[in-house]
Parts: structure tokens; sequence; C-alpha cells
């Protein structure tokens, strides 16, 4: 049993406290899910569960943790060690060595365990995390999920009572993300270990946890009960939070159906007898084609499909790309048409972020395969290059260039002819617009992680470009923030601009994009209609993707529907149909 | 653990004790640095090379990548050597080419050889650490036999591992501040700026990682007690014993042949006294 008591941790330098007064009772074999706005302390209660805080981080530190009766502050290292493991985020930060047995034998080796128990061990951890046979693989051969599996292997050679994961499948691609929740709900089967868990791709969860905590500002507790419970009962209050949910949740409030189910199969068998109860027994089972006219083939608001004119905004014709010997891009073909917005998808290392590169001029491509606005690239100028398309970079801090968040803005304009008073009043415009204006003299590295992207976002804005490529725009963020940079995206394709997302996040791309390119290998393996390309399961499975949690709830009710407003309109169709039958049946 | 021992005892050269390698090219290194004629630096590559190719299991392709660097400084120092040798040390050999007294003597061209066949020599023999030597097994024998505390030992190991992300992070911070148009304009205060705008996010970053490794060590007990155990030893066996005295009797054999046939030249040490 672990408890924590009147917790309070402040980060050196900092004013405000990450957590304060944090009461909290996590009970043997239990799998509890942690949940929160970004900031909020989730990371920062792992570290103290697992001891790390204060041992290891050198932190201002009240109340207490006692894992099984004993004060963290008063245990050894490799008594903890022994106790609380923690899975981290970066599959790379946290291996010490090359290989897979090496990595293992690391922990087992500070506890002076003896060779042979290790290597005993070792086939143990190695088995039960489905590792068996990558014994003497390098570590840096293995893909992100089976980097997070060896990660886990290696503390459960420890034999820990628990196991803390801390977004483990944040920078995973979705086969990845598979991998490592196949492997927690073998923990949860085998009901050993106590588990934390720090995630927001909930949904593939959701089966797994018996608990869900849900942490507010400075890691203060608002709900704490079943998922039932808490996405039920305080659904208005996570909303407001900003925190993720289950999508299968955020559709059943959108449909206005109660309780509001927190797994597939609860929402397919809700969603069932709501149907049932309309009056209307599935009717659109029947009849899933005239999905394919609904009125809203693709709810973003931009411009129709008319509009789209006959030179793409962005074209790569059999376009090569090669990092020293690895060839990154092979042969890609893909236009993108003015006004577009297309999400380009694919597993780690499949290419998307060069292929965005290239497209953008951050890479230089090969002569005559790249061409912006029917120029080609290779022969723009930075300057004509930057007029044209802004790019923001996964990491916004890694393309700030000045002191202030004001000096960002002006900076992107130093180089234009305008007037001085004409640049000032349109660094004041885009600092409202992103809402930023109140934050005009500070530091860039000093803003939150949702303030610097939209920062990073407005600065590659200010020359008005007509293309817009970024890179994972909601990486790292809560459902609020992404939220509000998802809304500021559509808001800029309304003006039509063309916009082009790289990212891992299948439900973002189907509720956005207009079209969806699939990335395999270096080339394109699938590009459509955003309807099109999930229609076709098998294909996105194969390359390591997967469907979007409300398209696998469509396909099992046998509808056509991708986002919660395709099936708020199959509702509504359903319940004028059934209407208009009672009518008939009432005349 | 069959299979663990195969690993370790890895084929030729890189299954022997990295610290025995150093042992073994030592003595040579310190030869060739005395030498002053061409022949001997010649034959000690020559040997590493042989050493190399017979218990190596490196391919040739790579090996010539490794030389390459060295084959070039060997033909820079052929080419310019001469003209900035002390005109007085080689006066007194013939003239080879005479511009308008811009002369090159013979003299010069075999010093300007003899230099870089040194470097030449000393990266050959080092190869034969670089090229089969895992930077963990070092780190271990440091450990192990050399009696390094381990936590100095397995933190530069960790520490190892940053360079190449770190490299990959830098090579984004440049392509973003390039995209951005910083770094386009040529003068000297902007290219400061520019390295400072670089340095600052690296700099964020390294220290982010080196904090998330630092915390996954200990969250795995690192520094838990004053000695660990290891899971493999790194052995000195008789290969090790066979090798180092095997080519210490070669490098002697070569050096003994070419002194008899009056091919060693002066030593460097010895042309001083």
């Amino acid at each position: 049993m672990i408890r924590v008591e009147d917790l309070t941790v402040r980060y050196p330098g900092r004013r405000q406290p990450a957590l304060s007064r944090v009461n909290l009772t996590l009970h043997d074999g239990e799998s509890v899910l942690l949940l929160g706005p970004s900031g909020c302390g989730k990371s920062t209660l792992a570290l103290a569960l697992s001891g790390l805080i204060p041992n290891s981080l050198d932190v201002d530190f009240g109340g207490r943790v006692l894992v099984d009766g004993v004060d963290t502050r008063e245990a050894d290292v490799a008594a903890l060690s022994r106790r609380v493991g923690v899975v981290f985020q970066d599959p790379d930060a946290q291996f010490v060595m090359l290989d897979v047995e090496s990595e293992l034998a690391f922990g087992l080796e500070n506890l002076r365990t003896p060779p042979a128990e290790i290597d005993r061990r070792i086939d143990a951890a190695l088995s039960a995390a489905d590792m068996a046979g990558r014994r003497y693989d390098k570590v840096w051969q293995l893909s992100g999920g089976q980097k997070q599996r060896v990660a886990l292997a290696a503390l459960l050679a420890m034999q820990p009572q628990a196991l803390v994961f801390d977004e483990p499948t944040a920078n995973l691609d979705p086969a990845g993300a598979r991998d490592v929740f196949a492997q927690i709900a073998a923990l949860k089967r085998a009901g050993r270990h106590t588990l934390v868990i720090i995630e927001h791709r909930l949904d593939a969860l959701m089966g797994l946890v018996d608990r869900v905590v849900v942490m507010g500002e400075q890691g203060r507790i608002v709900a704490d009960g079943s998922p039932h419970q808490v996405f039920d009962q305080h659904f208005e209050q996570l909303r407001r939070l900003g925190v993720w949910m289950p999508q299968v949740s955020l559709l059943a409030r959108r449909l206005g159906a109660r309780p509001v189910p927190v797994t597939l199969d609860e929402a397919d068998e809700l969603l069932r007898r709501q149907m049932r109860r309309a009056g209307a027994p599935l009717v659109v089972q029947t009849a899933p084609s005239s999905c394919n006219q609904s009125p809203s083939p693709n709810p973003s608001p931009g411009p129709s499909p008319e509009v789209l004119s006959d030179q793409p905004a962005l074209c790569a014709r059999h376009l090569s790309f090669r990092y020293g010997s690895r060839v990154a891009l092979d042969q890609v073909d893909l236009c993108v048409p003015r006004h577009d917005f297309l999400a380009i998808v694919g597993a780690n290392g499949a290419g998307k972020t060069t292929l965005a590169g290239c497209m953008a001029g951050m890479l230089t491509p090969p002569r005559g395969a790249v061409f912006i606005n029917g120029a080609d690239a290779a022969s723009l100028s930075a300057q004509a290059l930057a007029r044209q398309v802004g790019f923001v970079f996964q990491n916004p801090e890694h393309q700030f260039v000045t002191d202030t968040v004001a000096d960002e803005l002006r900076f992107s304009l130093r180089r234009s002819e305008l007037p001085r008073a004409e640049i000032e009043q349109r660094v004041e415009e885009m600092l409202t617009r992103f809402g930023l204006a109140q934050y005009a003299g500070v530091n860039p590295f000093t803003l939150s992680f949702g303030e610097k992207r939209r920062l990073s976002v407005a600065a590659m804005l200010m020359r008005d470009q007509e293309i817009l490529i970024l890179d994972e725009p909601t990486f790292g963020q809560d459902q609020h923030t992404a939220g509000e940079l998802m809304a500021l995206l559509r808001g800029l394709h309304a003006e039509g601009r063309t916009i082009v997302i790289v990212t891992h996040d299948m439900a973002l791309a189907a509720e956005h994009a207009r079209h969806v390119a699939v990335m395999r290998d270096g080339r394109v393996a699938l590009h459509g209609p955003t309807r099109q390309v999930f229609s076709q399961p098998d294909v996105l499975m194969a390359v390591r993707l997967d469907l979007p949690p409300l398209a696998r709830l469509a396909r099992r009710l046998d509808f056509n529907a991708l986002t919660a407003e395709d099936f708020w309109a199959v509702a509504a169709r359903a319940e004028r149909e059934a209407a208009g039958a009672l009518a008939q049946a009432a005349r | 653990m069959n299979a663990a021992m195969a690993v370790t005892e890895a084929r030729g050269l890189a299954g022997l004790n990295p610290l025995s390698k150093i042992a073994a090219v030592l003595p040579a290194m310190v030869f060739v640095a005395l030498t002053t004629d061409a022949w001997a630096p010649l034959s000690l590559a020559g040997l590493a090379l042989a050493a190399l190719a017979l218990f190596g299991g490196v391919s040739v392709a790579r090996l010539l990548r490794a030389l390459a660097p060295a084959g070039l400084i060997v033909i820079g120092f052929l080419l310019f050597y001469p003209w900035v040798v002390r005109r007085e040390l080689v006066a007194h050999t013939p003239v080879w080419f005479d511009a308008g007294g811009w002369m090159i003597h013979e003299g010069a061209v075999f010093l300007g050889l003899t230099a870089g066949l040194r470097i030449f020599a000393f990266v050959a023999l080092t190869m034969i650490f670089n090229l089969t030597t895992d930077a963990h097994d070092f780190a271990r024998a440091l450990v192990q036999q050399a009696r390094l505390p381990y936590r100095a030992g397995y933190a530069a190991m960790a520490a190892l591992r940053f360079a190449p992300l770190l490299r990959h992070e830098l090579n984004v911070i440049r392509a973003a501040h390039r995209l951005r148009g910083l770094g386009d304009a040529g003068s000297l205060r902007d290219r400061l700026d520019m390295f400072w705008r670089t340095a600052v996010p690296l700099l964020a970053s390294a220290i982010r990682r080196a904090e998330r490794a630092a915390l996954a060590m200990d969250g795995r007990a690192f520094g838990a007690y004053p000695t660990r155990t290891d899971l493999r030893r790194m052995t000195f066996t008789w290969r090790d014993a066979a090798f180092v005295a095997g080519f210490w009797l070669m490098a002697a054999l070569l050096v003994i042949v070419l002194w008899q046939l009056g091919l060693l030249g002066p030593l460097a040490f010895v042309q001083r006294v």
C-alpha cells in the first residue's frame, strides 16, 4: 500500500508549488489512472511515489509518502528500487546501456545480485515482457514499443511491487502504443503489481483501469473513483479542467446518452439500446451508403471542394531523400491542392517529418522534386520560401530566436519592406489573436507548453503565409490546449490557407483532415479523402497505424461514421425517420 | 548461459580485453613517435593492418574508410611539408625542383613523407583498439581491471549515449533557425548571436536529458552500495596474454630486422643526445 499524506513539492526557483497538500492512498494490486491538465503535477507525483523525489531531485518537500509503511525519505535507494519502478515517457532517455542484456542487468548489478541469479532473472523478465529472444539485441535496433518493453523488463527484473507508467506511449506510433497497452494488460491479468498509469490515449486503456484519480491545479485531487463514476458524474468538471477523456465518453455526452460509457463495449451496448428505445431499431444499419452523402462529409468549415484550384499548393514528384546511406523517402508522389487540410500519418521512421521538411524547405530537396505553388523548391531563395510556407516544429522551443514574445513575432518581419507602424500593428493583432497579448514582454522559454506552441504558430504566420505545415501539433498538450490549437488551425483553414499536419493521433486526423496520406517505409502507401482512408482498417493496421476509437465503434455498429459529428447526424436522421414513421402510423 | 558465453567470447580482437589491446600497441606507438626514417613506421603500420586483417573481423571497406583520413594526411604532408621545412635541415640534399629561389630538396620531400607516415602508423595502430572495441566493454574493463570507481565508469557510459542524440537535436535546432532566417547574415555579431541562440535550447535540452537519465539510473538503484556485481566479467585470459606477447614479439622482430638492414635510421632521442 502506498500512502501520500499532505504531500507538498516545490521546485527550486519556482514560486508556486508543483504539488500542494496532496492526499492519496493506493491499494495493493489496484490499477489507477492519473489524469490532469498539463502542468498539474502528475509527473511530480509519479516521482514522489517512487521516492526519486526527494531522494534524487533537490526540491522543497513537505508531508510524506509511505510505501508499505516505510517513509520514502528514510528508505535507501536500494530498498526503494525494489518497491516502486517508473517507466518514463521518452524511451531513449531512460536507457543506460547499449544492449538489452546489459540494460536488464544494470539494476540487478547495482543491487549486488549474484551473476547466476541475474542471468535467471533476465530471462524471466524478458519473457514476462514478451521480449524473449531479444536478449542480445542492441537497444537502437528496437522499435519504440519494444524499447518501452525493455524499459519495463528492466524494472520487472528488480521485482518491484508497484509500477508507475509516466506517459509511456507519448512518443510511440499507434502500433507501439498497442504494444505497450497489451503489456499493461498482461501485468493487470497477472495481478502481482500495483499499477499507476499517466496516459492520454484513454480508449484502449479504460478496460484495464480500476480507478481514476483526477488532479487539478497543484495536484489538488478533484475526482477519485471508478471510471464510470468519474466520467459520468464529474464530466463537466473534467471538461473545464481540460483533461483528456475517452472518445466514447465524449461521444455519449454529445448524443445525450447516459450513463456515460468508458469502453468500446459499453458504448456499443448503450448506443444499440438508445436506438432501440428511440423506436428506430438500428435503421441506420441497413443504409450505410446514405452516410456517404451525409450533410457534413467533413465537419471542417473550409471552402467547398469546388474552390480547390488546379495549381496544387505543394507537390512532390518522385521525391527521394536520404540521410547518409539511409533512404528516408523513396520516390514519393504527393500533391496537396490549395486550401486542403492534409494529415500525414505513419509509423515512427516512415518518413513523415522528412517529407514535411522537404515541402517546407527545411531540408533541401533535389531539383525538380518539390514544387511550391508551381515553383521548384530547390530553386527558391530562403526568403521566397519563407514568404509562402510556414513550418512549425514538434518542439516549439527549437524555433525561438529572441528574448521576448513580441520580438519573436517582429523577428519574422525583420527583412520585410513593411513600415514600422504596420509591423507593430501586425504584431499586436497576432498577439491578440493567439491569446498572447499579456505575455508580450515575457521570455518565450518561460511560457507554458500550450502557449509556446501558439507562439510558434503565430511567429510562422507573421508573413501571412498561405501554406502552414505542423509537425505533431498536439504533442504533449492536454485536451484543452490541443482543442484550442485545432480550432485555431480550422480558422486559418477557413480563411483559405493550406494546412498540413504530421501526426500519430488518428482521432485528430479523422476529425480535422480533409485528406490523409499514409506513409510506409519512405513511400506514400495510401492517399485520399479522410473517409476513404479510414475505411481501410486492414491497410492501416499493416502500416502500424490504427482506426480512431469512434471509427472502430461505428464499424461495430455497422454504420459509416468517423467523428462525433457523424454519429450526431446519423442519430438525428434516425430520430427524424422514427418520428416520420410514428406520424404515418398515427395517420 | 551458453549463449551468453558465445557473446562474450566474440571472435578475434573483439573478444579480447580492451586493456590488453592497449597494452599490445602502446610500445609500438611510442617507438613510432621516436623514428625519423620511413621504414619503421611503414612496417609497424603493416603489422597493425595484418593483425586487423587476420583477427579483426573488420571488413576491408570499413578499414579503408577508417584509414582514408590518415592517407590524406600522408599526401598532405608530402605536398606541403617541403615548402615549410627549415632550409638548413635539407640544404645538403640534392635539389629536385627549382623555380627561381623556391627550391625543393630531396630531403624536404623525405621529411614530409616520414612525418606523414608516422601519423599513418599511429592511426593504424589505434585501429586495433578503435575498430574492434565496444565502448561499454572498455568502460567495464576500466572498472573491473583498472580499478576505476564504478560510478565514474557508468556515468561516462550513460554520457556516451548522449552524443548522437544531442547531435541530432543540434541539427534540428539549426534547421529551425535557418527556417526563421537566423544566420542568413554574415556579420560577426550575427554569427555570435546565432551561436548563442543555438546554445540556449541545446543546453536546456541537454540538462533535461541528463536529469532524466540520472533519474532512470537512480530508479534502478545506481550507487546503492560501494560495489556492484557484474554479469559479464571482463577477463584477462591466455588469449590476451598470447596477443600482447605476440604483438610485442613481432614488433620487436621487425625493428631488429630493420636495424640489421640499416633501414632503421636514427631515433629522435638518440639524435638529440
